[in-house]
């Protein structure tokens, strides 16, 4: 009886475990895949959806009558520059995600300093999202009223905002605003 | 793949069969030896695969982490010393004559001295500095390096985890690398543990001799001879039982382990997988998470004293849980600091000193996943549109938050004391009133959330989930609708607070009632907002058209059906805490919309960044309209229905708002905002019933509490462009002039203000109407 079972498992188990052991061993030595927690939408996609700015919304901002006042928009306060700072530098290397998030940490600490909203408009209109570099400027020109250089230079990055939108009228609009301001 | 081995076996087999009959009864027993060798080898391949799998990679499901914003440090942060030391000791900073390590501060007044611990930020690493901290009364004056003469213009403390994301019953732990684990500790383990760790190659028959020996001699278990290699092989792989099977199978992969892997990776899992203590469902494993958890520190930071509980408990984590067996844990760790002192870790001549200092561990909290469930429901609701729940489970995600955790805990104590108050006043039953409130940042980050008065209590979130009728926090929209159309309204328009009656399209009559029960004749626009006048609005929102009303709300960012009944205007509608935030967030944030968010970013576990949340803004209101309804709206709190903020509020501190109250008093709402802060506070009962208490009575007081004690900014809005501030008689709403008795200054969009004038009678200024003077000054 042993002798035809130890046989009989000679004969079957032997092959399967051969072929098993080999099996086993391309898996252990198979390098293992680790696979991406989740989906990856952070660094190199423009990932928003772009919003559309209703044109009977548009602000329109007339010529300013009155004698420009000096230097209208305070300045950071150190902390603020520093990022400032950085964000251009990141801004220059393409880092358009990170530029971002550094403008933010400044917006956090100066929510009105229209220059921080205006520079935010730069790093959208880098990374394509048309509708958010407009809106970033707006946000700008409505924080910084008196100040006609920054407000020239909002509208500019406006309309270049809406030429790669394919906007061309409003884009000159917008140049036509920005050369009132000069 | 599958067929091959059959077709070899028939192949195998059939030259084979003559030969089974010749060799008889000779072969079979080494023909079974092989058979058995063979099995064994591929027990061993099955168990080093086993090993390999388990030990490479991703080896333990982590729960995704959730962090509060990062505190901001630079000169001229409005922070004041308390908030900051509060802050700190969020953070489990130690409170210390003199810095020795990080993660200690030390306080003389307004001037701090602290080490920080660093963080690794997405965006770059924040090292440990060693500060010294200048406050005056509400703000940080000066941030510099305690050595060298550096300033620091800006710098993050580490971020508060406010939670977790993990099943009902799991394990958590913070895993260190090798380098992070300090000498101390590394030293201590193996002294007590493994002597021979850096000798055996898994196991040690020196080992085992000497707990036999030991054992012998005590009569009785009381060492172990396993390594912590096979420790960590019967953690990481096998069942608990006592079996000689089991003990093979450990022996085995310990040798496996040894063979695969360096003594530093091995140690390095040892100190991760370690189980060390049970807090409620929460498992606690490695010694990362045991030292936050015993002593809340960081493991570099442990003291020798420390250092040696912990190794003691891994003997049995519950017999010697200092928290319950403070005295057997004291003479196990007094055993592990004799043991130190003999093998030369600590000096000798310390021993008694350390053994006699008693034992310090911090004392249980509410487990930490439950800190903010509110907010946390919010975040995980955020978080479900972009990630699957497993992942968030077991990836070891990095949720960097919007939180607070000042604003929070503010916002949670103004409401529980606010509300215990109003029932004591009002003879109330406790714990009668419910309550929720949500605080934003103008540009829409989510800083607070609460959704029951007990804010720990997880379950119905109010500030989500209660829908109930807003009341008079909807006039604002009606008043706005009115206002973009400068060519009809201003804000002196003469309105009919006079008696109305008409027909709801469901037939029932409508007849809208003052608070006071009091008809006011012709008011001016500005004053029928300040004073909340439903007649005068309901007049209003027919004179626009409910549809226009409509549109407005959409435009303001609600989303949901809304059926065009007059008594929509006076708030016949259902919205939750959360819907009225994002309401009133366009009003905060200049005319602006901006969508809420509760995340900044979400990280991997190996630090790099997955997805960020980007701050949006859409301009969905003129500036002008935004600017007159603004006005409008501090004058609420100025001398309308929100006045008794006064007692609360520094006169210096502007800020907008407005009451809620719907029928019966069942429901109190006030929505306000600062320069930087915006809040909204619901109050009611669950069962829906009239509590008795107004907006202005009830969430105002919450409000008034809540943000008296925030570090916030005065509202001064800027005029926009088209803005002009002109002289009104305040009776008849015709143009008057400075000096005039009854005018009062109010800004109009350039063109739409009244011609006529008034005569320059002798009436005096109402008392109340001073403070436009002053905002026109």
């Amino acid at each position: 009886m042993e002798n035809s079972t130890s046989n009989l498992a000679t004969r079957t188990l032997l092959p399967w475990l051969l072929t098993g052991l080999v099996l086993l061993s391309a898996c252990t030595t198979m390098p293992r895949q680790q696979s991406a927690p989740v989906e990856d939408r952070g660094a190199s996609s423009p990932h928003s959806v772009p919003q559309r700015l209703p044109e009977d919304q548009q602000v329109t901002i007339s010529p300013l009558e009155r004698e420009p006042v000096a230097p209208a928009t305070p300045l950071a306060s150190s902390a603020v520059v520093a990022l400032l700072q950085n964000a251009e530098q990141q801004q220059r290397a393409g880092q358009y995600d990170s530029a971002a998030a550094t403008l933010e940490r400044a917006l956090r600490i100066e929510p009105d300093n229209a220059h921080l909203w205006h520079e935010l408009g730069k790093v959208r209109l880098g990374q394509r999202q048309w509708a958010q570099a407009e809106q970033m400027a707006q946000k700008s020109l409505r924080l910084a009223s008196g100040d006609r250089l920054l407000g020239a230079a909002n509208w500019r990055l406006i309309a270049a905002a809406r030429r790669g939108s394919g906007d061309l009228a409003g884009s000159r609009e917008a140049e036509r605003q920005a050369g009132s301001l000069r | 793949m599958a067929r091959k081995p059959k077709k070899s076996s028939t192949k195998k087999s059939s030259p084979r069969k003559p030969r089974r009959r010749k060799s008889g009864f000779a072969f079979p027993w080494w023909r079974l030896a092989l058979v058995l060798v063979f099995l064994g080898l591929v027990y061993v391949a099955w168990l080093d695969f086993q090993v390999y799998r388990q030990f490479e990679g991703k080896r333990w499901a982590l729960p995704a982490k959730v962090y509060a914003r990062p505190l901001e440090l630079h000169a001229g942060a409005e922070l004041g010393p308390d908030a900051f030391a509060r802050e700190l000791s969020l953070l489990g900073y130690h409170l210390v004559p003199s810095l020795r390590q990080p993660g200690e501060v030390s306080r003389d007044g307004t001037r701090f001295h602290l080490w920080t611990r660093g963080f690794a930020f997405s965006d770059g690493d924040e090292p440990a500095r060693q500060l010294r901290l200048r406050f005056s009364d509400q703000r940080l004056e000066s941030v510099e390096a305690l050595r060298g003469d550096d300033p620091v213009r800006l710098l993050r403390l580490e971020p508060l985890q406010i939670g977790a994301i993990h099943p009902a019953r799991h394990e958590d732990r913070l895993l260190v690398r090798r380098e992070e684990v300090p000498e101390l500790l590394v030293n201590t383990l193996i002294a007590v543990e493994d002597r021979d760790f850096y000798r055996h190659h898994g196991i040690s028959l020196r080992g085992i001799g000497r707990a036999l020996w030991v054992n012998l001699r005590a009569g009785g278990v009381v060492q172990g001879g396993s390594t912590l290699t096979q420790q960590l092989v019967k953690n990481l792989f096998l069942s608990s039982e006592r079996s000689l099977v089991r003990k093979a199978n450990e022996a085995i992969m310990a040798l496996l382990l040894e063979r695969r892997y360096d003594k530093d990776e091995i140690l390095e899992a040892y100190f991760n997988e370690v189980y060390l203590a049970q807090d409620g469902s929460r498992a606690i494993h490695g010694f990362g998470l045991a030292s936050r958890h015993f002593f809340d520190r960081p493991l570099a930071e442990l003291d020798a004293g420390q250092a040696a509980l912990l190794v003691g408990m891994v003997k049995g984590p519950s017999y010697y849980d200092p928290l319950r067996q403070p005295e057997r844990a004291t003479r196990r760790r007094n055993l592990v600091l004799a043991l130190m002192a003999e093998q030369g870790i600590i000096a000798p001549d310390r021993l008694k000193h350390l053994q006699a200092s008693p034992i310090r561990v911090v004392p249980h909290r509410a487990q930490s996943s439950n800190r903010v469930p509110a907010f946390m429901d919010l975040v995980r609701q955020q978080l479900r549109r972009d990630y699957q729940e497993a992942d968030l489970q077991s990836e070891g995600l990095r949720i960097f938050t919007t939180l607070d955790p000042q604003v929070q805990e503010t916002l949670e104590q103004s409401l529980s004391r606010q509300l215990t108050r109003l029932e004591r006043q009002r003879g109330l039953a406790d714990k009668e009133l419910q309550g929720a409130g949500v605080v934003t940042s103008v540009a829409g980050e989510v800083l607070a959330m609460v959704g029951d008065r007990e804010p720990h209590a997880a379950g119905f979130n109010r500030a989500l989930q209660a829908r109930r009728p807003v009341g008079s926090l909807l006039k604002p929209a009606v008043f706005l609708s009115a206002l973009e159309q400068p060519d009809r309204y201003h804000l002196a328009t003469l309105l009919q607070d006079e008696p109305l009656r008409l027909e709801q399209p469901t037939g029932e009559p409508w007849e809208p009632q003052n608070y006071d029960k009091q008809f006011h004749g012709a008011v001016p626009l500005y004053q029928a907002l300040v004073h909340s006048y439903n007649v005068a609005t309901a007049r209003l929102g027919l004179d626009l058209g409910i549809p226009a009303v409509i549109t407005t709300l959409q435009r303001l960012g609600l989303d949901q059906q809304m059926r065009p009944f007059p008594s929509l205007v006076l708030g016949a509608v259902d919205l939750s805490p959360w819907k009225v935030t994002e309401m009133y967030q366009t009003f905060a944030s200049g005319g602006f919309r901006v969508p809420l968010r509760a995340i900044r970013e979400v990280v991997a576990v190996d630090g790099t960044p997955l997805q960020h949340y980007p701050l949006q803004v859409e301009a969905v209101v003129a500036p002008e309209p935004t600017y007159l309804l603004t006005v409008a709206l501090q004058g609420v709190v100025r001398e309308g229905t929100a006045n008794g903020l006064a007692q609360w509020l520094h006169p210096r501190l502007k800020v907008a708002g407005k009451t809620g109250t719907t029928d019966d008093l069942r429901d109190s709402w006030f929505a306000g905002y600062s320069a930087d802060h915006l809040g909204v506070i619901w109050i009611g009962r669950d069962d829906n019933q009239a509590m008795g208490l107004t907006g202005g009575n009830g969430a105002m007081q919450v409000w008034g509490d809540l943000f008296s004690r925030m570090s916030t900014r005065s509202l001064e809005p800027q005029p926009p462009e088209g803005i002009e501030w002109l002289w009104i008689d305040a009776a008849t709403g015709l143009r008057s002039e400075e000096g005039c008795p009854g005018a009062v200054p109010l800004p109009f969009i350039r063109g739409s203000a009244p011609q006529e004038l008034a005569p320059c009678a002798r009436t005096p200024v109402p008392r109340p109407l001073q403070w436009l003077r002053e905002l026109f000054q």
